[in-house]
């Protein structure tokens, strides 16, 4: 018997690829995890806002008295008492408290905080508003008409005292002559040449609707300032680092005394990454009472006053040759801004992308006019335009195909982009797995063959018609340089016990971030998961990220916590080599040991080692740090540029029943393929694909904020109907390994990839199981049952024609 | 902040109802309608909120004589596992079925469904065309009074009943249906669970040699109040259901229904379910 046999080897393992149970899903399962709802401050005053009772109006009187003269009210706010307010907002032409003018139903007149929130609510009824109304404008075309109402002539000071502009005193929001709000120009390609080399040309007009996040948590702050001044929020901000600096310029303080502290955050999709009115309402009212303030929305003050996905009307015109080569695409679309700016408006980033590079197309030419309505006002939402933009250019691409007599499987093989390509727009595709998912998605749901047949069935007895539908896109998936940095910064500090706290800047917003940087943190240092603490929710304590959007986490994250896992490494078998009088190139971590890399032999246990370290006289601690900025750059003047480190893909295939009696559309099965790099935590992200697919299905059948002049007509879950859970349809998803070269252990960003294609392929199956084509969203059952009857009004956009020349 | 002054809980019919004939009382049972309704302002509580859930007398479902009597305070998950229910009344089973969810029918009762007396009420529609009465009782002199009505004459508006306000449901009695006896319902929403109807359907009667009698049709969410639909039931009545008969009921049926636009569907839309659905019941019912 020789030693080697008795020694403990440790074999080879990973964690990359398991199923590996999200961190925080115990405490959540048990109901045990304290939201910001469930937060109390000793002395905490509870807000509420008066909203606007008008769509449009100017606001002649504002009586609050009878609100102040309640027992139990601290403050009262209305924009009087606040006469350093700033504009906020994306393009910053939002005053949190109006005063002189009210702009959509939402807006906020003043705010209460008060013992209780009833007594809050019953001083909000005390309050008396004289209104004086103006015209109101709900449909984005009438907004660019000429003589139409101005929504935003006046503007705003900011020399912090003034509400209005005093002579020579800065601006910081210039008032418009035009309802205008934003314009995206992009153009690449010879245009004319492109069509005139075109075969088949379509032209159509689609209509995407209003839909809203619904996170399960909804929005609240808790703001609080300390007797020195010093400002701190509870807030279930996404971008922390971001909001920092912007509520340090909105509030005239220095940034180094504003602290964002993240409470578990119910869900965000996008919803929290702008700064909105309650939030700096609530630091108002805090800094007047000198109390901490609580303000949480009710339910259909989340429905009112949070933002929408975006709605849009878009005209695509698309050319192909009689071969299959696509040739042009022509985008023209109009962007309902609502009352204010925020990330809605600026979704053209990402529509341009897919319509300039999802397939190979020489010319390209994109247009888009943002305009200011009285409705309520988009913001980002999971997928950023590109649900809107993957609508159209995937309906178009069945019509091509179908105009060429190609099937639409090898249409779309035959344009679709290849690794290694750079596309008209600069983006470069390092990995590119968009054939395979074609190719896996058609497979495993019988695409091709299914779609004759469903063409063939079409006019059989019976009213259910079957219908499959195909649809593909491109995501960011390695993060997106919008900011000056894309970066994460991680800390990362072994303990005498060989535990892991990994600090790090990204948020987790029920992504499961928290997850996946531990197991790959682990990864590197050979330890179980169960070793490895997070903190990541304190801007006093977390080093700098830019925040959760543009599905970046994983892949900036995680390559920033790979790095500080490093060094760690680094450091800590230089250490052992030199304890142990070996090579440190023939040392590893596996299992809690430094092993010998060669046989698994184990060398010493790591606890150990930390401890030897640590007491000793030369002392020393494993500490490290690392920040990570991915390679990409920022866009030119004309929207080019890599702007990502890495491009995701997907197909996703969608079958329905189609009841020709109700328009009521089953979707029975999605059979989807999605290019993620690789799979980390496998369990996380089936969860995030399932969770982005029924996203999608309620996008495309139930979802629909139905506002009607103005008026959010159904603001409760009675009326805005969520997907539940019978409804949801079977699902086969693949994973398609494309090992991206920069990605952390090869993966790229998944996160908003799976909702993309639904609406786009539902539509494509709507048509191949009944011959009709339906351009607006959603597809409800009355909207699918008129449009089979003919009696659905053809989505129509003629305001580009008039404002682009 | 709340009007209510006082909160009762009886133990005994005869309680409830001396509480009822001191006025100004608004009656809670599951309140999986009335709270909602409340917090949104639709609906002001009285002076006195009575919580009738610990009247044993308004439980439970049994025969008596020739009919099924329904405790006002049997909840939507009761019925649904009933036998008696299963046996003779799979209809309103079926509604039941295709009502809210698990959470909601094990807290809202049928009492609470005929008070609230929506025109979407999922229960009365297959209640109307299974002829039930209500039984209403009182304590108008000190002694406890009962009287019956039929529920299809009991609604009068959205929200508003034959009841009169000293007057508390206390059950619903449903005749036992003869043999032949076929009773269907639809109910259409959006999505096949938690949704309100946007129109339902109710039909039955009984099938003697391919010849129906007794038709009886009810629509909901057509109009203020559910409703019998006297030309839909003649467009029925002593015919066999041929392709002819079945056309000209689904025609009658959404000649007869005057429905109105909402956030939930167009008048239009709504009258062309009924058509379509109607038709595709008696198919089914034809083909069975
Ligand atoms: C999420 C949700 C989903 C729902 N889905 C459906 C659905 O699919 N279909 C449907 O039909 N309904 C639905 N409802 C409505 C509601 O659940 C039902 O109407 C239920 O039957 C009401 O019963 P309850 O016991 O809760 O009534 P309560 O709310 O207690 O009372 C309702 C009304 O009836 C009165 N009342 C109650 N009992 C009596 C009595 N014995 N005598 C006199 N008056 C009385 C009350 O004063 C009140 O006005 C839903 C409600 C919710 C919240």
């Amino acid at each position: 018997m020789n030693v080697a046999e008795k020694t403990h080897f440790i074999e080879a393992d990973t964690l990359i690829g398991k199923r590996i149970q999200k961190k925080d899903a115990p405490e959540k399962a048990a109901g045990k995890t304290r939201y910001i709802q469930d937060m109390v401050l000793p002395g905490q005053l509870h807000a509420k806002i008066l909203r606007s009772s008008r769509v449009h109006a100017r606001i002649v009187s504002i009586d609050t008295s009878a609100a102040k003269a309640l027992p139990g009210v601290h403050v009262v706010l209305t924009a009087a008492d606040v006469p350093d307010q700033q504009p906020i907002g994306v393009a910053r032409d939002h005053l949190p408290l109006k005063g002189e003018r009210v702009r959509s139903l939402r807006d906020e007149i003043a705010a209460v905080a008060a013992d209780s929130e009833e007594i809050a609510e019953a001083a909000l009824k005390l309050i008396r508003v004289e209104y004086e109304d103006l015209p109101i404008i709900s449909d984005p075309q009438d907004a660019l008409k000429p003589g139409a109402p101005l929504i935003h002539p006046e503007p705003h000071g900011a020399d912090g005292k003034h509400l209005h502009l005093k002579p020579n005193a800065p601006i910081a929001f210039a008032g418009k002559p035009d309802n205008i709000a934003m314009q995206f120009d992009y153009t690449h390609g010879d245009l004319a040449q492109a069509e005139a080399e075109s075969d088949v040309v379509f032209e159509d007009t689609f209509k995407l609707h209003y839909v809203t996040h619904c996170c399960m948590g909804v929005s609240g702050i808790i703001a609080e300032f300390d007797a020195s001044g010093n400002l701190l929020m509870y807030s279930n901000t996404q971008v922390p680092f971001l909001h920092k600096r912007e509520f340090a310029e909105y509030l005239h303080m220095d940034p180094s005394r504003i602290r964002i502290i993240q409470p578990p955050i119910g869900g965000g999709f996008g919803s929290k990454l702008d700064i909105y009115p309650f939030e700096v309402i609530c630091i108002f009212l805090a800094r007047a009472a000198q109390r901490p303030v609580k303000m949480v929305f009710s339910r259909e003050e989340e429905f009112l006053a949070s933002p929408t996905r975006q709605p849009v009307l878009l005209t695509l015109r698309s050319g192909c040759k009689k071969d299959g080569t696509l040739t042009f695409r022509q985008v023209h679309t109009l962007h309902d801004n609502g009352a204010y700016t925020s990330w809605g408006a600026t979704t053209p980033f990402v529509m341009m992308q897919t319509f300039s590079s999802l397939y190979r197309v020489p010319a390209c030419d994109y247009h888009t006019t943002a305009v200011y309505t009285n409705n309520p006002y988009a913001g980002s939402f999971r997928g950023y335009g590109n649900l809107q933009a993957t609508f159209a250019i995937e309906q178009h691409m069945d019509m091509l195909a179908e105009a060429i007599q190609m099937d639409p499987l090898e249409f779309r093989l035959k344009n679709a982009q290849d690794a290694g390509e750079v596309t008209g727009q600069g983006m470069k595709f390092k990995s590119c797995g968009f054939k395979e998912c074609l190719t896996t998605a058609a497979e495993r749901s019988d695409y091709q063959a299914k779609h004759r047949d469903n063409i063939v069935h079409r006019g059989d007895a019976g009213p259910v018609k079957r219908g499959i539908g195909i649809a593909s896109m491109l995501h960011v998936g390695g993060g997106a340089k919008i900011y000056p940095s894309d970066g994460c910064g991680t800390i990362l500090k072994l303990d005498d016990f060989a535990n892991v706290t990994l600090i790090t800047g990204a948020s987790e917003i029920g992504q499961g971030s928290e997850t996946v940087l531990s197991q790959l943190v682990c990864e590197e240092l050979g330890l179980p998961i169960s070793a490895v603490t997070v903190v990541n929710n304190d801007t006093a304590i977390t080093p700098w990220d830019v925040g959760v959007h543009a599905s970046r986490t994983t892949f900036i994250a995680g390559n920033s916590a790979i790095g500080a896992a490093k060094k760690a490494k680094a450091k800590i078998l230089a250490a052992a080599a030199k304890k142990h009088g070996c090579d440190e190139t023939a040392l590893d971590l596996r299992g809690g040991f430094v092993i010998k890399a060669d046989t698994g032999e184990p060398v010493v246990e790591l606890a150990r080692l930390m401890r030897n370290l640590h007491f000793s006289d030369k002392a020393e601690l494993v500490m490290t740090t690392f920040y990570y900025e991915p390679p990409s750059v920022h866009q030119d003047k004309g929207f080019k540029g890599d702007v990502s480190a890495a491009y995701a893909w997907a197909t996703q295939v969608v079958e329905v029943e189609v009841d020709t009696d109700t328009g009521i559309v089953k979707m029975t099965k999605v059979t989807g393929a999605h290019d993620v790099g690789r799979v980390l935590n496998r369990l996380g992200i089936e969860g995030q694909i399932e969770g982005g697919v029924v996203m999608g299905q309620g996008y495309a059948l139930t979802e629909n904020l139905i506002v009607d002049n103005g008026v959010t007509r159904n603001p409760n879950f009675r009326d805005y109907k969520l997907v539940t859970a019978p409804e949801i349809p079977e699902m086969d998803i693949s994973f398609i390994e494309s090992m991206d070269g920069e990605g952390p252990q090869g993966a790229k960003g998944v996160g908003e990839a799976p909702s993309i294609c639904i609406a786009a392929a539902a539509a494509n199956a709507i048509y191949n199981a009944t011959g009709v084509r339906i351009f607006a969203l959603p597809f409800t059952p009355e909207a699918v049952y008129r449009a089979l009857h003919g009696k659905a009004e053809k989505p129509q956009l003629q305001a580009w024609k008039v404002t682009t020349t | 902040m709340t009007p209510i002054e006082q909160y009762l809980a009886p133990a005994t019919l005869d309680e409830a109802v001396g509480i009822l004939q001191q006025g100004e009382v608004t009656i809670l049972a599951g309140g999986t309608d009335l709270m909602p309704q409340s917090k949104a302002g639709r609906l002001a509580i009285k002076r006195t909120l009575m919580n009738i859930r610990r009247i044993p007398e308004l439980k439970g479902i049994a025969l008596d004589n020739d009919a099924i009597r329904i405790g006002a305070l049997t909840t939507i998950t009761e019925i649904l596992n009933d036998p008696l229910v299963k046996e003779y009344l799979p209809v309103l089973a079926d509604a039941c079925d295709h009502f809210a969810s698990d959470q909601i029918r094990n807290a809202g009762t049928l009492g609470g469904n005929i008070g609230n007396a929506s025109p979407a009420g999922d229960t009365l529609v297959p209640l109307i065309v299974l002829d039930a009465e209500v039984e209403l009782a009182s304590k108008p002199n000190g002694s406890v009074t009962t009287r019956r009505l039929p529920l299809a004459e009991f609604f009068t508006g959205p929200g508003r009943t034959k009841r009169a306000a000293n007057e508390l449901l206390t059950a619903v009695r449903i005749p036992l249906p003869k043999a032949g006896h076929v009773a269907r319902f639809f109910k259409f929403g959006t999505r096949p669970a938690l949704d309100i109807s946007a129109i339902s359907i109710g039909i039955a009667g009984v099938i003697d040699n391919g010849v129906i009698s007794n038709a009886r049709v009810a629509f909901g969410a057509v109009a203020p109040t559910p409703i019998r639909a006297a030309r839909t039931e003649e467009a029925l009545e002593g015919r066999r259901l041929d392709e002819a008969t079945i056309e000209a009921v689904a025609s009658a049926a959404r000649d007869e229904v005057n429905p109105i636009d909402d956030v939930r569907a167009t008048a239009w839309y709504r009258k062309e379910l009924i058509h379509n659905m109607t038709k595709r019941i008696l198919d089914h019912v034809a083909q069975a």
